[in-house]
């Protein structure tokens, strides 16, 4: 009797399951059709943007994570941000004088702005701010902007003044670093609360799921943000973020080159896309043998077919890019006037010889596994190394380790991706300068670290676009670093929303965010 | 029987001392460094030494090894060292997420599988058997990643339908959680159904040429009640194994289906904890499906003794 009552209830929850299984697809699609007419007769006020990663925290002065950035950005302000054409505008700060010595740099603080707690935002913020950015305890990020400054004062509330040991051009754009957003003075432990004086609030963050963010109805721009809500969804593949916005359930999302080729022409989809402020390279170790030999880099630079990189590993869909990207149009000088970026095998294999390796030689390419664009970015040169007798073995790390590998200063070649910043002072002096913090390709060369120590000094921004332009074609030549390409950054965009992606960056863009 | 619960159960604390050891050396011998990764490849020394210092990174791996331990012995298992936030409640939050997907992935797999398993096994060699072992080889040989990915855009593109987004369990809303949990659930339950329509396919058989299937049918019973009155309960001890050993699996093993429809679970929990190196998350995680894993298997072993009372402990 009971080998009976359970084979029954066996078959019947198989039938009974079945029939879900079976059932459940075909039902949904009525079912799910209801609420998005709903959606479109009530006014939709929520924006769905997906997250590709998780953030790691929400402290802007020690996270420097992209998936955190375009979180706290909205939640925090700085001093200063960049407009669509990158230049610097006033955001917390309305206005600021420099000193005919750039020495003094004071700042005039929007009156009446509130921090998310009700508090109002004053200069002692501002100051606290500054100072645990600067405190080696902190670990921020954003120590190394403001190594030039000596003191801060606070005139009044409104007024801040900052002295700095030398002049120093890139402080202003600095200020404009989502790494230096402004929090309430007392902070201590910004893991746990998020409050600043952004476009929106924290509502909610439900790891691994979503983080909620609302209006802040006391922003100091009364025309913005424009949304009630946003909500970060985390989906981590692509196919799935993909499928989602394709049916409507998100509305903004970041997708590769090769997903917008498939969205293109898709009912309720646009792809949207902005030339990036990223670019690729191939790192050289100038310490290691051959590479200490100017002309086995200067060999390379001819070898390597810079625009087969852009058509192969992008789709046609990047730009030629030195060590400024182009973005960046105020510093970036013309790929035109880099005479190694015209491709010449026979030049090459000669300047091989001459610095004795007739027949070429065996090293290693380090690339993420983590992104495929590196992994092919790698086996392209490692194609085209082969065409002057250079045998490169390819090392794909896993992410965690190739940052170590990078850290070590000991790897030979190395593909890797730089973010040129907003002012031409980080491209060149912390990736290339002698003591540059992500200088760890052991390139040390007096010439260049005084072009940029001057640059730096220079308030004329004429004078100092003249010697940028002489910096970047001295790095171009002595090749520590070659510069690939720098490439579109794609989304894709729900029909009734009103989003235009720049280089200035996704928070600047959602904030001016619509719903039609 | 007591003595033996209290035997295996004794039994489980050197195992999991060692996985602790074990997970504990493996994690900090893979090259890589939490505070380095958060901070990406734009460090400054001084920042990453900071960073360290706060994480207590800074400490010699014995006495991080005995900190941590120390505190696990207590019930507490620390904080993540990238989010600040508490681990245990994450743990078990992710944990109860990655059970509902598992057992209503095995409820669909074995309803898929069992009556088939059982149906190619009594018609073996015919065309339904042939079908059904088709399918299986099938189910077996196309990797789950695959499946989900076409149940994905298969009922996005063709119906507009994608499941609702933000992850709710059963007991706060059936019908979502339903939503929410079936296309992952069908992806898991055809991995499922494969193994188990074999093993279930070969254990009948071989029951049905045993000599007290043929006395029940020279009785005159009909097939249906020789088949699942006779053949079922001495078929099942091979299928309840392999079933327990899923669940086990699966458990830990959901990740790749977690990742693909963004299910937060505990799979996804420790793999997002071991690209960060967030140590302590993946030292917990690992533990904790540790222990799951074994308290299944001491399960399926108390199981076994109610479908077979030859079997005694």
């Amino acid at each position: 009797m009971k080998k009976r009552v359970l084979a029954g209830f066996f078959l019947s929850l198989s039938l009974m399951l079945s029939a879900c299984s079976g059932g459940g697809g075909t039902a949904a699609p009525g079912e799910q059709a209801k609420p998005q007419e709903g959606q479109a007769a009530a006014a939709k006020t929520e924006l769905v943007v997906a997250a590709e990663q998780e953030p790691v925290g929400y402290d802007p002065h020690k996270v420097p994570a992209a998936s955190s950035v375009r979180v706290y950005a909205l939640i925090y302000d700085s001093l200063t941000k960049l407009d669509e054409n990158m230049n610097i505008v006033p955001n917390l700060a309305e206005k600021w004088e420099v000193s005919p010595d750039g020495k003094t740099v004071t700042m005039f603080l929007h009156k009446g702005v509130k921090f998310h707690n009700g508090k109002d935002m004053t200069a002692d913020d501002v100051k606290f701010t500054f100072e645990r950015i600067m405190n080696p305890d902190t670990g921020s990020i954003a120590k190394s902007y403001f190594s030039s400054v000596e003191s801060i004062e606070v005139k009044d509330p409104t007024t801040i003044v900052f002295k700095l040991k030398n002049a120093d051009a890139a402080f202003i754009a600095n200020t404009a670093s989502a790494y230096a957003s402004i929090v309430p003075s007392g902070s201590t432990d910004l893991t746990k609360e998020a409050i600043g004086t952004g476009p929106f609030k924290m509502e909610k963050a439900e790891p691994g799921q979503y983080v909620l963010l609302k209006k802040n109805p006391d922003y100091f721009n009364k025309d913005l943000p424009k949304v009630e809500t946003i909500k970060f969804q985390i989906m981590k593949d692509e196919a799935e973020r993909l499928a989602a916005i394709r049916s409507g359930k998100i509305d903004i999302s970041v997708v590769s080159a090769d997903s917008a080729k498939l969205l293109e022409g898709k009912p309720g989809v646009q792809v949207k896309n902005y030339q990036s402020l990223e670019y690729s390279y191939l790192g050289i170790n100038v310490n290691k043998k051959p590479f200490d030999n100017p002309k086995v880099r200067e060999a390379i630079s001819y070898a390597v077919d810079r625009n087969q990189i852009v058509q192969t590993v992008w789709k046609g869909e990047a730009a030629l890019t030195g060590p400024i990207a182009p973005a960046l149009t105020n510093w970036a000088l013309d790929t035109a006037s880099y005479p190694t970026y015209k491709t010449d095998v026979e030049k090459a294999k000669q300047l091989l010889a001459e610095a004795g390796f007739p027949n070429g030689f065996e090293t290693q390419i380090e690339t993420a596994a983590t992104y495929p664009d590196m992994v092919e970015t790698a086996q392209v040169i490692q194609q085209q190394l082969k065409a002057i007798g250079i045998n490169a073995k390819i090392n794909q790390l896993e992410w965690g380790n190739y940052i170590e590998v990078w850290k070590s200063k000991d790897m030979n070649l190395m593909v890797g991706r730089n973010t040129s910043g907003v002012d031409a002072d980080r491209s060149m002096r912390f990736f290339f300068s002698t003591t540059g913090s992500a200088n760890v390709w052991n390139y040390s060369n007096p010439a260049y670290d005084e072009l940029v120590a001057k640059a730096l000094a220079t308030v004329d921004q004429a004078e100092r676009k003249k010697l940028y332009e002489q910096a970047q074609t001295m790095l171009v030549a002595d090749a520590p670093n070659l510069f690939l390409a720098s490439p579109k950054n794609y989304y894709a965009v729900r029909d009734n929303i009103d989003f235009t992606p720049t280089a200035a960056g996704e928070v600047y863009s959602l904030i001016k965010t619509a719903i039609k | 029987m007591g003595s033996y619960l209290i035997k295996r159960v004794a039994s489980l604390i050197p195992i999991l001392f060692g996985i602790s050891v074990l997970v504990f050396t493996i994690l900090h011998l893979v090259p890589g460094d939490p505070a380095s990764i958060m901070l990406g490849t734009n460090a400054t020394p001084e920042a990453i030494a900071a960073l360290h210092k706060s994480m207590g990174l800074d400490q010699p791996l014995y006495t991080q090894y005995l900190h941590w331990i120390g505190g696990m012995l207590q019930g507490n298992f620390g904080v993540s060292v990238h989010t600040g936030e508490e681990i245990l409640p994450q743990i078990l939050k992710r944990f109860s997420i990655t059970l509902q997907l598992t057992l209503f992935g095995v409820l669909i797999g074995w309803a898929l599988a069992i009556p088939f398993g059982i149906l190619s096994a009594v018609r073996a060699h015919s065309k339904t058997d042939i079908i059904v072992r088709v399918a299986t080889l099938l189910g077996i040989s196309v990797p789950n990643f695959a499946i989900g990915t076409l149940l994905l855009l298969g009922f996005s593109l063709y119906f507009n339908w994608f499941p609702p987004i933000d992850v709710v369990s059963f007991w706060e809303d059936p019908v979502e959680a339903f939503k929410v949990f079936i296309l992952p659930a069908v992806t898991m339950g055809i991995v499922v159904a494969a193994g188990v329509m074999r093993m279930t396919r070969s254990a009948f058989l071989e029951t049905m040429d045993k000599d007290f299937i043929r006395t029940a049918r020279a009785k005159g019973n009909s097939q249906w009640t020789v088949v699942m009155g006779h053949a079922f309960r001495n078929s099942s001890i091979p299928i309840v194994t392999i079933a327990g050993m899923q669940i086990g699996y699966l458990l830990g093993g959901s990740v790749i289906v977690e990742q693909l429809f963004s299910i937060p679970g505990l799979g996804q929990y420790i793999l997002e904890g071991i690209y960060q190196r967030d140590y302590p998350v993946v030292q917990g995680g690992v533990l904790f499906v540790a222990l799951v894993f074994v308290l299944v298997n001491l399960l399926i072993d108390l199981i076994y003794t109610w479908i077979d009372p030859r079997i005694k402990y």
